[in-house]
C-alpha cells in the first residue's frame, strides 16, 4: 500500500461513516432508530439489501471460490428471484399491515408468546454467529495488508463498527449502503478491466475465457441432479429458493430493511429490484475470479495465498522441494496454455489440463506441509495488493471495508432490535420510549462484542461465503417452516407451531451430523418437517379441544 | 377463513406493467432467460473432457 492508497482508504471510510450519520440525524426514538420512521424509498432499501450481501465476503471469498472451483456457485442464487416474488406476494404486505418492529412479533399475534420467543432465540444464535464471520472477513484484508495477526485486526474493525452502529441506527446503515453499492459496482468493473489489461498481449479476451473454460472454471450451470453436490441447477432453484425465502422472509436483518419502506409498494419494489440484479451481479463477481485465475496462469502466483502460511511454509524442511515442483508446474501450465490457444487441438488441451492438475497437487501438498487452512479468501486480495496500481488498491480495499462494516452494523442492529423488542419489552412493557432506545443502544454494544468473540471461528471454516450460508442453513428451515404455517395453514395452532419448530431443527441437525446431504437441502427438509409436524400437532390439538 | 396474505390491500399499483402479477411473471421469465444464457455461455467456452 502506498501513501495514495492510504489516503483513498481513510478518506472513503471517513466519508462513508459521516454520510450515514448525517442522514440519520434526528433518530431519537425507537421507531426512528429501528425502523427509520418508515420513510425509506424503494431504491435505497433495494440497494441496502444488496449491499448487505455484497460484503467483504462477496469480494474476497466468491472470487476465490471461482478461482478454485469455477462459477457453479452462481446456481446458489437461482432460487432468489423466485423467493423475492413469493415474499412480495406474502410476507412484505403481511408484516407491513401487522405494523410490527420484527418478524417474530407477528408470530405472537398469530400464535403465542412462547413461539415468538423460541424463534427469536434461534435467530439470535444464528445471526450472532453470522455477524462474527462477517466481521472476520475485513480482518483478513487488514492482516494481509498490514501483516498484523487477525485477532488484532478483528478487534480494531469490531470497535469501529460497534461505535458507528450504536450512534446511527438503521437509517444510517441504509444510507451508507446506498453510496457503498455505487462504489462496489464501480470497483467490480475496475477490477475486471485491470485483470484483463494485465494479461499478456497475445492473450485476447476470448482466449482468456477459453482458458478458464478449458480448466473447468466456467461451469455456471450443472444440470445433473445429485443430493450430495452442493451446487447444481436443482439445488440452486429449490434449495436456494428455500434459503432465500427464509433469509428474506424470516431473518430480521432483511425484514427490518423492507419494514423501513414508506408503503407496501416501496417494499415490494425493493425486493424485486434485488430479484433482477442479484443473479447477474454474482455471475459478474464469479467471472472476475475466473479472470484472476487466467491472470495467474501467466503471472507466477504465490504457492499459498495466505501470507502467514506462506512464511511458515518457507521455514519447513520440504519447502525447497515444493518450490521447485511449483515453479516447474507453473511454467508447464503457462507454456501449455499458450500452445493451446494457438493450436486449439486436443493434445495441447490435454497437456494444459494435466499441468493444471499438477499445480493443484503441489498447492495441496504445500498446504498440508504448512498445516494451513484453505486459502480461498486470500486469492483476490493477493491479486489486488500485488498487481493493481497505486490508488486503485486503496479504492478496492475501501470498498471491501465499507461494505463489510455496513453488513456487520446491519446485522448487529437487527440483533439488538430482536433482543429489545421480542425478549426485553414483553418483560417490561410500560417503560417510556427513551428507555427502549437506551436498551437498543446497549444491546447493540452487546451484540457487537458477541460477534467479536466468534469472529476467530472464520479462520477454521475455509471459504467464508460457504461458511456463512452453512450456518444460516442450520436454522433457516425451522424459521421458514413456522412462517409458512402462520401464513398458509389456517388451522395451525400455537402448540403445533412451537413443537413443529423443534422437530424441524432436530431434523436439520440430524442431517448435518449424520448424513452427507448438501447444506442447501437443509432448508427444504427443515421447512417440510415443521409444516408436517406443526400441522399434525395442530389438528390433534384441535381434535382434543373439540372432545 | 381468509389467509393473512389474502387480506385486501390498500395496494398501490406498480409503476410499470400495470399489475403486480405481470411484474412477477416478468421476473420469472427473466430468470429462465438468464439460466439459458449462462448454460449456453458455459457450453460454448468449455471444450469436452480430454480422452
Amino acid at each position: 500500500m502506498t501513501l495514495l492508497d492510504w489516503i483513498v482508504l481513510a478518506g472513503w471510510l471517513l466519508f462513508s461513516v459521516s454520510y450515514g450519520l448525517y442522514r440519520a440525524r434526528g433518530s431519537q426514538s425507537t421507531h426512528g432508530y429501528l425502523l427509520a420512521g418508515k420513510t425509506m424509498p424503494w431504491y435505497a432499501i433495494g440497494l441496502s439489501i444488496m449491499a448487505t450481501q455484497a460484503s467483504a465476503i462477496t469480494f474476497i471469498s466468491t472470487t476465490g471460490l471461482s478461482y478454485v472451483d469455477g462459477m457453479r456457485f452462481v446456481q446458489f442464487y437461482f432460487g432468489l428471484p423466485l423467493a423475492m416474488v413469493l415474499i412480495s406476494m406474502t410476507a412484505a404486505p403481511i408484516f407491513h399491515r401487522a405494523n410490527v418492529y420484527t418478524a417474530y412479533e407477528y408470530l405472537e399475534k398469530r400464535f403465542d408468546r412462547r413461539t415468538r420467543r423460541l424463534v427469536s432465540v434461534i435467530f439470535l444464535i444464528q445471526r450472532g454467529l453470522g455477524a462474527g464471520l462477517a466481521l472476520y472477513a475485513p480482518a483478513v484484508v487488514l492482516s494481509v495488508i498490514l501483516g498484523w495477526p487477525e485477532h488484532i485486526t478483528t478487534f480494531v474493525i469490531g470497535a469501529l463498527v460497534i461505535s458507528y452502529t450504536t450512534m446511527g441506527g438503521v437509517k444510517a446503515i441504509t444510507w451508507s449502503d446506498v453510496q457503498q453499492m455505487v462504489l462496489i459496482f464501480s470497483g467490480l468493473i475496475l477490477a475486471l478491466i485491470m485483470a484483463l489489461s494485465l494479461m499478456p498481449k497475445e492473450v485476447s479476451f476470448l482466449d482468456a475465457v477459453s482458458l478458464a473454460g478449458a480448466a473447468g472454471r466456467l461451469n455456471a450451470v450443472v444440470t445433473k441432479f445429485d443430493w450430495n453436490d452442493r451446487y447444481n441447477l436443482w439445488s440452486g432453484l429449490i434449495g436456494g429458493m428455500f434459503l432465500a425465502l427464509a433469509y428474506f422472509g424470516t431473518d430480521q436483518s432483511q425484514v427490518q430493511r423492507y419494514l423501513t419502506g414508506r408503503s407496501i409498494a416501496q417494499s415490494r419494489l425493493s425486493l424485486l429490484f434485488n430479484a433482477a440484479a442479484k443473479v447477474p451481479m454474482q455471475f459478474f463477481i464469479l467471472f472476475i475470479g475466473t479472470m484472476v485465475f487466467v491472470f495467474f496462469i501467466f503471472e507466477r502466483p504465490p504457492v499459498l495465498f495466505q501470507p502467514v502460511d506462506e512464511r511458515r511454509l518457507e521455514t519447513t524442511s520440504g519447502y525447497d522441494n515444493i518450490q521447485t515442483r511449483f515453479e516447474a508446474a507453473h511454467e508447464k501450465r503457462r507454456a501449455n496454455a499458450l500452445s493451446w490457444i494457438r493450436a486449439r487441438d486436443s493434445q495441447s488441451l490435454a497437456n494444459y489440463r494435466e499441468a493444471q492438475r499438477e499445480m493443484d497437487s503441489v498447492r495441496e501438498d504445500a498446504r498440508k506441509l504448512a498445516g494451513a487452512a484453505p486459502d480461498t479468501n486470500y486469492i483476490f486480495l493477493s491479486f489486488v495488493i500485488h498487481h493493481l496500481p497505486s490508488g486503485v488498491v486503496g479504492l478496492v480495499i475501501a470498498v471491501i471495508f465499507a461494505a463489510s462494516m455496513s453488513v456487520v452494523s446491519g446485522e448487529v442492529n437487527s440483533l439488538a432490535t430482536v433482543s429489545v423488542m421480542d425478549l426485553y419489552r414483553p418483560l417490561k412493557p410500560n417503560a417510556p420510549d427513551k428507555h427502549y432506545l437506551a436498551a437498543s443502544r446497549l444491546a447493540t454494544v452487546f451484540w457487537g462484542a458477541y460477534a467479536l468473540s466468534f469472529a476467530g471461528l472464520g479462520r477454521h471454516l475455509g471459504s467464508l461465503i460457504e461458511a456463512v450460508n452453512i450456518v444460516g442453513s442450520l436454522f433457516y428451515g425451522g424459521m421458514l417452516g413456522v412462517f409458512v404455517l402462520a401464513f398458509f395453514v389456517p388451522r395451525a395452532r400455537a402448540r403445533g407451531a412451537f413443537f413443529g419448530v423443534i422437530a424441524g431443527e432436530a431434523a436439520i441437525f440430524y442431517c448435518f451430523f449424520f448424513t452427507k446431504i448438501s447444506f442447501l437441502w437443509y432448508n427444504v427438509i427443515g421447512c417440510m418437517v415443521v409444516i408436517s409436524a406443526g400441522t399434525l400437532l395442530s389438528l390433534r390439538a384441535g381434535a382434543e379441544g373439540s372432545n | 377463513m381468509k389467509l393473512p396474505y389474502q387480506a385486501q390491500a390498500d395496494e398501490e399499483p406498480p409503476p410499470f406493467l400495470g399489475t403486480w402479477e405481470r411484474v412477477y411473471g416478468a421476473i420469472v421469465i427473466y430468470l429462465a432467460m438468464l439460466i439459458v444464457l449462462f448454460y449456453a455461455f458455459s457450453a460454448i467456452f468449455t471444450p469436452p473432457p480430454s480422452k
